[in-house]
């Protein structure tokens, strides 16, 4: 399966995975110069953290081999494929009880700002090839994919 | 030779060109675009703020204002107004150093070229001075004294150049401009950290910028240089690498004011200095043409037939223009003097010199331009650019493309040698947009850049979507150099034409595609579009006018885009100038501005759809006239 490595040195934090993530997710057409950076519906699957000494973390979904989220999700809204090895999410079919956010061992996994009735969860830009925004977007090639 | 260096390049309109940097044995700026490819969302939408320590601050869905509270609409706000103030800037200079060598030509009692471009201001400025130079001097004077007034005080030439009812409107609208050189000041302080956060306030002063950046940075230049330097003639010249003669000692000019060039472009074809040149072993002087200095001297070209072949290509075009290994030295002055320049220039041994220290060159030596001593530094220049030539020709191989460009460019249009052409009236031309065998025009102006769509794409793709649609273009700026160079302002480019506007151009035997010259030469363009509606007794916006930088580069090319607002015309641009963070800059530039000045900002980086929008516009401003 294809996952998205990280190599946090090379991370600057600029958070253009985040607006890239936000525009591949984004509910209305446009481009990235209309994207409303303003609006809380344009949530990010990815987030960069700051860790103690001020190293970036960048947060991405595993995608996990053992996914904890699958195992918890009581609705079956989210399962791994059996094909790609991704953790996808059915949000008609999510009880928003949120234990899949309990149980992420990384804390990716979040409630939506505006309804907290869906979870936020990355789909590895499915919709557009499987080939992950985020990382297209990275100046410093602090991600990238590889076959695992 | 000539192995592929990266393969890499970005597209050009000008296909030979393309072909010609992608198979350099060096890197160009058409190299680094893929590698700089990946852009910042939050640049791209101007809402990232680095005005202070707590920063750099940027907003999202989770952070909607920065630390100190400054919201998208203040950020991107201040941004601009940084950038336009920062834009008007340069072109002050450049009005400044021209007025500068007016006065001192003056009172050196030198030669006036352009007598009747020096009376036409004498009129609008009240000044009755028998003597020809005691009136250029007093000209000259006039346009120093309100360039250095106080933010507080109204510049006094401002009513006297514009157009009445523009006046009147931005006298209403408290833009009039003070001083000049203080208006940026004033702007960069405005913009400064926890300064000022009211957007609108901001957008305001960007026109105001724009007023005084358009009236005295464009209109005056042009003619303050007609004045000492010549009036525009039109003819026929030579575009592109061609315009390269290895047999002489070549200098590529570089920058924005040709007033500096005064005394060297004459002094290159003394017969002293000739010999120099034929000593080292060539046949004498040429100045190469490059960016809108290049620009200048083709639109004054019919007075400096000996010292200049012709303009050999825009900004995105300088390395090519060097790597052909036919230019020993580079003199530059301004804007846009690309930094990329300088290891090509090492790696062909050119040599590199600066005349003005505001653009001075890592690489280049520092020679300021001083009208007390030009005679001497002039002729140390010279003597660099020969011990140049000898120290590089025949052990730097030449990759010339002689068949580049065209041998007949129509150039040297002005506003009144256009007038001149159309029999001495406008009405000609009226005439023909009334008829409807001109829809319309449209001013393509401003600079290359190489993001949209590649270099020149965007522009040369307008164009000929323009004038198919039968609306004719004038340019000026660096869109010209790459219009010229690929063909569309020979005379035979009608074909490309709409049936209507091909048979105007080829009965008059002109392009379809008016090539004013410099991005200064904005401020022809203005005349041009004043004088049409004074002849109509209409406003400005009411005209079948738009403006397209569709390609614009820089901070001054929005300021010039500021001008075009408070002018009340459409303009158009192929990328947005990094305020789509705004929701409020967005309403005010696209929308709100319509009433406040007649103006819009028109965003669209599609040359079809670019098209369709700009004739529509012109199609609702016949109705309005009733045409």
């Amino acid at each position: 399966m294809k996952r998205i490595l990280i190599e946090y040195e090379k991370c600057d934090g600029c958070k253009n995975c985040s607006a890239a993530c936000m525009q591949a997710h984004r509910k209305t057409p446009g481009t990235i110069y209309d994207l409303d950076l303003t609006d809380p519906e344009n949530e990010s699957r990815n987030r960069i953290l700051k860790d103690a000494d001020g190293h970036y973390k960048p947060l991405f979904c595993r995608h996990c081999d053992d996914p904890e989220c699958v195992k918890s999700c009581m609705s079956g809204a989210l399962h791994k494929d059996p094909e790609s090895g991704h953790v996808f999410y059915d949000e008609t079919r999510c009880g928003s009880c949120f234990m899949c956010v309990m149980n992420c061992p990384f804390g990716v996994l979040k409630p939506d700002t505006v309804t907290k009735t869906k979870v936020i969860k990355c789909d590895f830009c499915a919709d557009a090839g499987g080939d992950p925004s985020c990382v297209k977007s990275c100046p410093k090639k602090a991600i990238h994919v590889e076959e695992v | 030779m000539n192995q592929c260096y990266g393969c890499n390049t970005c597209q050009s309109a000008d296909k030979p060109l393309e072909a010609y940097i992608a198979g350099l044995p060096m890197e160009t700026s058409h190299h680094r675009v893929e590698s700089q490819s990946t852009k910042c969302a939050f640049g791209l939408q101007g809402v990232c703020c680095r005005l202070c320590s707590n920063g750099p601050c940027r907003i999202t869905p989770e952070s909607p204002r920065g630390i100190c509270g400054a919201n998208a609409d203040t950020i991107v706000t201040r941004n601009l107004l940084r950038a336009v103030a920062s834009g008007s800037g340069c072109y002050i200079h450049v009005v400044e150093n021209t007025a500068l060598n007016v006065r001192n030509t003056a009172r050196a009692k030198g030669e006036i070229k352009g007598v009747n471009t020096l009376n036409r201001l004498a009129a609008l400025f009240s000044i009755e001075e028998a003597d020809v130079h005691k009136r250029a001097e007093a000209v000259a004077d006039a346009v120093l004294k309100d360039l250095y007034l106080p933010e507080y005080e109204k510049m006094a030439l401002t009513e006297k150049l514009a157009y009445a009812p523009r006046y009147d409107k931005w006298k209403g609208l408290g833009i009039l401009p003070g001083g000049a050189k203080s208006e940026v000041f004033h702007g960069v302080v405005k913009c400064s950290t926890n300064l000022n956060s009211d957007p609108v306030n901001m957008l305001l002063d960007c026109l105001k910028l724009g007023i005084s950046t358009g009236i005295y940075g464009l209109v005056l230049t042009n003619l303050l240089n007609d004045v000492v330097l010549g009036e525009p003639e039109i003819r026929l010249a030579p575009v592109g690498l061609r315009v390269i003669d290895p047999d002489y000692i070549n200098i590529m000019i570089t920058g924005h004011q040709h007033s500096m060039f005064t005394f060297l472009q004459n002094r290159l074809t003394d017969e002293d200095v000739k010999e120099k040149a034929k000593k080292a072993g060539a046949k004498g002087f040429k100045l190469v043409g490059c960016t809108c200095v290049g620009q200048y001297l083709q639109l004054r070209g019919a007075h400096y037939t000996e010292i200049f072949d012709g303009h050999a290509g825009n900004n995105y075009t300088s390395e090519a223009i060097l790597a052909t290994g036919g230019i020993d030295a580079v003199i530059s002055e301004f804007n846009c003097t690309l930094p990329g320049i300088e290891p090509i220039c090492d790696q062909l041994k050119i040599r590199q010199i600066c005349i003005d220290n505001v653009a001075k060159k890592a690489n280049a030596e520092l020679k300021e331009f001083d009208f007390e001593n030009r005679p001497a530094v002039t002729d140390e220049i010279i003597d660099e650019v020969v011990a140049a030539y000898q120290a590089r020709r025949g052990s730097v191989p030449m990759n010339l493309l002689t068949d580049h460009g065209n041998a007949n460019t129509l150039t040297g249009v002005s506003e009144t040698s256009l007038k001149q052409f159309l029999g001495g009236s406008w009405q000609p031309l009226i005439d023909l947009i009334v008829a409807g065998d001109i829809k319309g025009v449209a001013g393509v102006v401003g600079c290359s850049n190489l993001t949209a769509g590649g270099h020149d794409v965007l522009t040369v793709d307008l164009v000929k979507e323009l004038i198919a649609r039968d609306i004719i273009v004038l340019t000026a700026g660096c869109s010209s150099g790459g219009i010229e160079n690929c063909g569309l302002m020979t005379p035979e480019a009608a074909r490309y034409a709409g049936p209507k506007l091909r048979a105007v151009c080829e009965k008059l035997g002109i392009p379809p595609v008016l090539n004013f010259g410099p991005c200064l030469a904005i401020g022809r363009l203005e005349i041009v579009a004043t004088e049409l509606a004074e002849a109509l007794k209409v406003d400005l916006p009411q005209l079948p006018l738009v403006l397209s930088a569709a390609q614009w580069l820089e901070e001054q090319a929005l300021a010039d885009g500021c001008y075009g607002l408070a002018l009340g015309l459409p303009l158009h641009l192929g990328l947005p100038p990094f305020v789509t963070g705004s929701k409020v800059a967005v309403q005010v530039l696209t929308e709100d501005m319509k009433t406040l000045t007649g103006g819009q900002v028109i965003i669209n980086s599609d040359a079809k759809e670019s098209a369709d929008i700009l004739e529509k516009i012109i199609l609702e401003k016949r109705q309005g006239l009733n045409i």
